[in-house]
């Protein structure tokens, strides 16, 4: 499963991605997780990815963020806030889970 | 007050954010952001040229000889910031109308330069005088480039081009495509540089100058400190949507800053990005470092505890969404208050501590990621009182934010009891 993280600075998604990773880990899932900024994300996108998830923080950039992915057919969806912490991987690996169907 | 904050995130910021988001000053914010590296690395050699070491030490003698030469890297990159700024500008715009993002960048270049009339020199030829591409012309940079690239878009949405056979290659058709709208910004540019004699510059510096003046003094500096927390209280990133309007202005101190120590005359502005980084976002937005440290040593609860322990490394390094998040504070009333009040306190203090000569004024740009009071010295060319500064605002953080977290950790107790005993 690959999943691109999208924050500001593309370095408080890194820390999150780790929890998740973990989380996955437990499932008996393989994910490959790449954070990036919001700047970033229009050209990475379209690298063949699973799903985009959105940091909390950028989410007035969702609009424009969820257009980006669409054009390169990625589902993208927001991460929840409460999901958005270094304790949240199993919320956030379940919104995953969710995303990709 | 939990309505409250419902109803200021549905009615303000919400919708600020999205303005925010505006195409042209997304362009803006995206084409500053991208020019941040030549900034940075440019600015390191004025720690060079003047090293924070005693006058007779042999390095300091050295590069009192050498001062003109190392400076050639900086004069080449930071001294002209708005040069890479408008092809930033131009080329992000042009990308968000789906047009060639170099043409967009290449035009914005033509339009910002021909607001500069260059000059003859004897024995030299043409220049370019280079003040007007520093911090100076930064203004005029984004509203030239905007216009280069308006131009650019509306020639290709209403077909204004030439038109090519179909045998014609294509990369032959597409600078044939450009001859229209560059021909309509260079005669109009030529025009009001030339012809008419305007110096763009002079111009908007005095339309500017008031603002330049109100960012610069104590209400301008708590402003967007305020608001910075605000939006993260909602758990929007601050710095983004108030650093998309503020951050020319920011980057036009640190240049006129950079450019006085350069010139040896006083640093003239307390207030460019560096500031704020440096004394005010210890341990990122709202200043939480403090916070941790409650975490980390004061907690009694598990989740905090824990929390702590993750959050104090990324926390270090001025990266603390694992603490707005996971304590957390967004939309949590008791750990707002402290969150907003920290940085104007210890806002107020740093400025004092500026203007009255306690510590150096900012003039470097040591990137976001250093601890603070490694990024405080380096920012202010060596001045070890920063740093001394930046233990002082750790400090006022941990005293304001440990009654708030007692008070919140006591409901996290709560719970956890309740959860053991739920589940035993």
């Amino acid at each position: 499963m690959r999943i691109l993280f999208v924050c500001s600075a593309g370095m408080s998604s890194a820390i999150v991605v780790n929890a998740l990773k973990k989380e996955a880990e437990k499932n008996g899932i393989e994910m490959e997780v790449l954070a990036v900024s919001t700047q970033e994300f229009g050209e990475e996108v379209k690298k063949g990815w699973d799903a985009a998830m959105v940091a909390p923080q950028v989410r007035h950039r969702f609009d424009w963020l969820k257009k980006e992915a669409e054009a390169a057919s990625v589902p993208c969806d927001l991460i929840p806030p409460q999901a958005y912490t270094p304790l949240g991987g199993p919320l956030l690996f379940q919104k995953v889970k969710e995303l990709v169907g | 007050m939990d309505r409250v904050v419902n109803f200021l995130d549905r009615y303000f910021s919400g919708p600020v954010a999205r303005l925010a988001e505006q195409r042209h000053l997304r362009a803006i914010r995206d084409g500053v952001i991208s020019a941040l590296p030549f900034i940075i690395i440019g600015s390191f050699f004025l720690i060079i040229a003047f090293p924070p070491v005693p006058a007779d030490w042999a390095i300091a003698q050295w590069a009192k000889e050498h001062v003109l030469e190392i400076l050639i890297p900086y004069r080449l990159t930071m001294f002209i910031m708005s040069l890479y700024i408008a092809y930033g500008i131009g080329h992000n715009l042009a990308k968000s109308y789906n047009v060639d993002p170099l043409a967009g960048a290449q035009i914005a270049i033509a339009a910002y330069l021909l607001t500069i009339a260059p000059k003859v020199m004897d024995g030299v030829g043409y220049v370019l005088p280079m003040t007007n591409l520093g911090g100076h012309g930064l203004f005029v940079a984004m509203l030239s480039s905007i216009f280069a690239v308006e131009i650019l878009r509306i020639c290709k949405q209403k077909n204004i081009t030439i038109k090519m056979p179909e045998q014609v290659p294509p990369s032959l058709i597409r600078s044939f495509e450009a001859l229209i709208p560059v021909a309509i910004v260079i005669v109009l540019m030529t025009m009001i540089t030339v012809v008419l004699g305007l110096d763009l510059h002079s111009l908007v510096d005095k339309l500017v100058a008031p603002l330049v003046q109100a960012g610069d003094s104590l209400p301008g500096i708590l402003i967007p400190v305020f608001l910075i927390t605000f939006f993260w209280a909602f758990g929007i990133h601050g710095v983004s949507i108030v650093g998309t309007i503020a951050r020319p202005l920011w980057e036009v101190y640190l240049a006129k800053n950079a450019e006085a120590v350069a010139a040896g005359e006083t640093i003239p502005h307390v207030a460019p990005e560096t500031f704020y980084q440096w004394f005010i976002w210890i341990g990122g937005s709202g200043a939480t470092l403090g916070l941790v440290i409650c975490m980390l040593f004061f907690s009694q609860s598990k989740y905090s505890r824990t929390l702590g322990r993750t959050a104090v490394v990324p926390g270090i390094f001025n990266i603390n969404e694992p603490v707005i998040f996971g304590v957390p504070i967004v939309l949590n009333p008791t750990m707002i208050i402290p969150f907003v009040l920290t940085p104007l306190i210890t806002a107020t203090l740093s400025y004092f501590a500026t203007v009255l000569g306690f510590v150096n004024p900012t003039y470097i740009m040591p990137p976001w990621t250093l601890p603070a009071p490694i990024g405080a010295y380096l920012a202010t060319g060596g001045d070890w009182r920063a740093v001394i500064l930046v233990f002082i605002n750790i400090a006022i953080s941990f005293v304001v934010y440990f009654p708030f977290f007692k008070m919140y950790e006591k409901k996290i107790l709560e719970q956890e009891k309740m959860e053991e005993t739920v589940g035993a």
